[in-house]
């Protein structure tokens, strides 16, 4: 029972192991990363194409193989009319803001739907449509990037904490996902897209599904612009294409099914944040004049094996059975995790001189920096303190959640494995706001 | 009724109306417009064996179109009446059964008059007879679309697409000065020509109901490969077939890689154009200070092959505008008649039968994509004699445009249907109508903008898929 369960997100294997392998290498090779500016930026920066890709993910899982090429030339069309409005000085309320780009994106999505139902041509075609016509009324609405977004983002985009509006929008884009498939439309909505014609014969009603489906994408979208402008502050017409590209490669690398019926949030966030983290870690070494080419050779280099990667899922899901993909990401997640937390505190111990022979017992054993001890005695601070519990909190965990999950089949950890995750990331998250100098356990900038 | 095995569809190459006052109508109508032509002609005063020329020419060819499409419609209504000879009674709801039957054109055609009429009434530089005769045609295109194009089974998106290029051939005419000057024309078949010579493999990975979007990127790298090998000191010649080879090996890779992925073949070739431009640009900045840019000399020969001035043997037109209409010709005798060819439709149409009669699946999906990188590399090097410096970018526009023409000639995505004939008509379609969005001055932006909108009805009048309730 437990194989044939922990096949059903088995693609998940290939976007786990490669977000883990990179965020490991990229917080090695950039230990700034996990600063609160690090990571505050890192949210502000991946958040539009992370919102492209779910609105791509969306989409795809509707079936008909419907990637809609248009999802970049349309985040970038409302990009630049709120970018218009808000220079007229028409729109500058958040609220009128949020309505125009959810309600624009909505519009355009809902054409299309009608589109494919009404008119009955091929998704990709109708994609294609959109893209040329959308990239050409873009550059008509703002000739060249410019312009000023409304008041209200002007802080947004700044990065320097990790609670920006940024990550809320993002926090609640994925949660309603998941509340989504909590609903029988999503049962319908995968349906229709793994057999279209079982799905209308069993009495889904298809057309008003896939309505649905391209709403929510809309959705996505105008979320995703409403990011973009507040990282670029400005209009940019010209970004439609690459936004569409990278998209593309974020849903691929998260093994969405572009056949339709297979996907969800959090594939499309991994394979986001992957994508993110490459160009993260390639933009850590230093290539010099050619860093463009490397950066665009290894993007393709890794989009086509991470393709190839997803032939063997199933027969990775046959031989290794019982590594079901929430386990595989329980473990890469304690090792990243604790790849951070080890390069995050790093420095706080390289400094430290040779403990003294004579220290106190705690300082032997624990290997507490000597060199910050006030004269008056031992004092340890409060970060170190935490990192010290979290550590052997998580060795603990991990050794009761291994056993949890031989108990339980492998299926779905249940609440444990989200509590656990919760709790180290919020630990993390704690760690570096409580640090006063907002970079993490000193490390300098 | 002796005959009646023949009345369905049978069109000779030059077909006779069997109803002789349908053949004086045509051969009044012919007459009545080429008297027209006369007319103005003489009007514009042109010279006098020109006028004659033409006029000749008016009349002989739209005779011949004439009888063509009279000759389809009677086969047509002849096996009709056969069939329904009993339905006649149901013919009370007269007019009712005509709206059903026509309500798309009806609506089609009533919303253009109505868009018209409004700008008409509110634009006053609007009221000008080319915009009339615009509208006349657009009109007529409708029409010819939806009623006449039925006729054609197996042509249809042909038909519409010649309608289309010849409307709008008529109506840049007008409008545009110069428009049918000898430079306009080899400037349109030139960009034609690199448009349809990169569209080859895009129509026949189509054919087997895969995707290339490898193309714009193995043409930018071929461009400034081929000029560094030059700049290396490599004898052009060769350099030219060794970059043509490397085209292919890219190709070869696509195919392989895509095959157990042809879902996905979209992404695969993406993502290898992206390392592959990647790469060249890497291999042709080592050792030199201009990263990823490459300056040197274009030998004569390839400037000849592809610049506006060219030569072709003696006459005055690039030959790459010759070179694109002999594979042009290749290709469609080539996919019509080679078992090569006709096995890669029975493939398109139907994997699991053309498998079974022992079409090998693998070698003709790598072929179909190594043609394609082949084909993408040429276009490459005949750019780089075109523009006489190496630019990674010059694909770029063959991104989409490929696909564009691919879909607008009518060769089906779904693979199967379709052929490279098809693909120069919608080459043809994309180029016209650039220059003419050119000449009435509009930007790049409103030609992409139209190009967008354009590609929708065309695919709707043919390329239509069935309702699910039919495929159930």
């Amino acid at each position: 029972m437990a194989t044939r369960a922990s096949s059903a997100n088995a693609y998940l294997l290939v976007p786990i192991v490669l977000m883990a392998a990179l965020l490991g290498t990229a917080v090695i090779r950039g230990p700034s990363l996990i600063t609160e500016s690090g990571i505050g930026s890192a949210v502000i920066v991946a958040a539009p194409v992370i919102l492209a890709t779910y609105a791509l993910m969306v989409l795809a899982v509707a079936g008909r193989g419907t990637v809609d090429l248009a999802v970049g030339p349309l985040l970038a069309f409302i990009n630049v009319v709120i970018v218009k409005l808000s220079t007229a000085e028409i729109l500058s309320s958040p609220i009128a803001t949020f309505i125009v780009a959810i309600g624009l994106g909505m519009l355009y999505q809902l054409l299309f739907a009608l589109i494919v139902i009404w008119v009955r041509v091929q998704p990709i075609i109708v994609a294609l449509s959109g893209f040329l016509a959308l990239t050409g009324i873009n550059l008509v609405i703002l000739p060249r990037p410019g312009g000023v977004a409304p008041e209200f983002m002007m802080s947004w985009g700044a990065g320097t904490t990790i609670f920006s509006p940024v990550l809320v929008i993002l926090v609640v884009a994925t949660l309603s996902w998941y509340l989504f498939t909590a609903s029988t439309f999503y049962t319908n909505l995968k349906m229709m897209g793994y057999d279209e014609r079982a799905a209308w014969t069993s009495g889904v009603r298809t057309d008003v599904v896939r309505i649905g489906a391209h709403l929510i994408a809309g959705v996505y979208v105008g979320l995703g612009a409403i990011c973009y402008t507040a990282l670029i502050s400005s209009g940019d017409p010209t970004q439609g294409q690459s936004m569409t590209l990278t998209a593309i490669t974020a849903l691929v690398l998260g093994g969405v099914a572009l056949s339709g019926g297979r996907g969800g949030v959090t594939g499309a966030l991994l394979g986001a944040v992957s994508l993110w983290l490459i160009g993260y870690v390639l933009a850590t070494f230093n290539f010099g004049a050619i860093q463009a080419f490397m950066t665009q050779m290894v993007y393709g280099i890794i989009l086509v094996l991470s393709l190839l990667l997803t032939l063997l899922v199933p027969v990775i899901a046959r031989y290794v059975s019982f590594i079901s993909p929430w386990s595989a990401f329980l473990v890469l997640g304690v090792i990243v995790l604790s790849i951070m937390m080890q390069v995050g505190t790093f420095d706080t111990y390289a400094e430290v001189a040779p403990v003294a022979v004579e220290a106190a017992t705690s300082e032997r054993y624990f290997l507490i920096e000597p060199a910050r001890v006030a004269a008056d005695g031992f004092r340890i601070s409060p970060v170190q303190a935490f990192a010290l519990i979290a550590g052997l909190g998580a060795i603990a965990i991990v050794l009761a959640a291994r056993l949890v999950d031989a108990e339980s089949g492998a299926r779905k950890m249940g609440p444990f494995l989200y509590l656990f995750v919760a709790a180290m990331l919020i630990a993390l998250f704690v760690a570096i706001i409580v640090q006063p100098d907002s970079s993490l356990f000193g490390v300098p900038k | 009724m002796t005959e009646r095995s023949d009345t369905r569809g049978r069109v000779s190459v030059l077909p006779m109306p069997k109803s002789i006052a349908l053949v004086w109508l045509n051969i009044g109508l012919s007459l009545v417009v080429a008297a027209i032509g006369l007319g103005v002609g003489f009007a514009q005063e042109v010279s006098a064996q020109r006028v004659i020329l033409f006029t000749i020419l008016t009349a002989t060819v739209l005779f011949l179109l004439l009888n063509y499409i009279v000759a389809a419609f009677e086969a047509n209504a002849a096996a009709r009446a056969e069939e329904t000879e009993d339905e006649l009674e149901e013919r009370s709801g007269r007019a009712r059964k005509l709206w059903r039957n026509n309500r798309v054109l009806i609506i089609a055609m009533a919303g253009l008059l109505v868009l018209y009429l409004l700008l008409t009434a509110s634009i006053p530089e609007f009221r000008s007879i080319k915009n009339l005769i615009g509208f006349l045609v657009l009109e007529l295109i409708l029409l010819f679309a939806f009623k006449v194009s039925g006729q054609f089974a197996s042509g249809r998106s042909a038909f519409i697409g010649l309608i289309v290029l010849f409307a709008l051939i008529v109506i840049s005419a007008f409008s545009i000065e110069g428009f049918l000057s000898g430079p306009n024309i080899k400037a349109i078949l030139l960009f034609a020509a690199f448009l349809g010579i990169a569209s080859v493999g895009q129509t026949m990975v189509a054919l087997l109901g895969g995707l290339d979007l490898s193309i714009p990127f193995v043409i930018g790298s071929s461009n400034i490969a081929l000029l560094f090998l030059i700049t290396l000191g490599v004898p052009s010649f060769v350099a030219f077939g060794f970059i043509l080879v490397l085209g292919g090996i890219v190709g070869l890779l696509n195919g392989i890689m895509s095959y157990r992925l042809q879902g996905q073949a979209l992404i695969v070739t993406l993502g290898s154009g992206f390392a592959l431009a990647g790469f060249t640009q890497i291999m042709t900045s080592i050792g030199s200070q201009f990263a990823g840019n490459v300056f040197g000399t274009v030998p004569k020969w390839l400037s000849n092959l592809a610049a506006m001035n060219g030569k072709f043997i003696g006459m005055n037109f690039p030959p790459t505008i010759a070179i694109w209409i002999i594979i042009a010709i290749v290709m469609i005798i080539g996919l019509r008649t080679t078992a090569w060819g006709r096995n890669l439709y029975a493939l398109g149409g139907n994997r699991r039968s053309a498998s079974l009669i022992g079409v090998s699946e693998f070698k003709y999906w790598v072929g179909c994509y190594t043609i394609s990188g082949v084909f993408a590399a040429l276009t490459g090097s005949l750019l780089l004699g075109w523009s006489g410096g190496a630019f990674i970018g010059v694909g770029d526009p063959y991104l989409f445009t490929t696909l564009a023409a691919v879909v607008i000639g009518g060769t089906s995505l779904l693979g199967g249907n379709g052929g490279y004939g098809f693909t120069v008509i919608g080459v043809l379609v994309l180029q016209v109508l650039t220059s003419f969005l050119q000449g009435i001055g509009l930007q790049y932006e409103w030609q992409q903008f139209i190009f967008g909108l354009l590609i929708l009805p065309m695919v709707a009048l043919y390329g239509r898929s069935p309702h699910i309730r039919a495929t159930v």
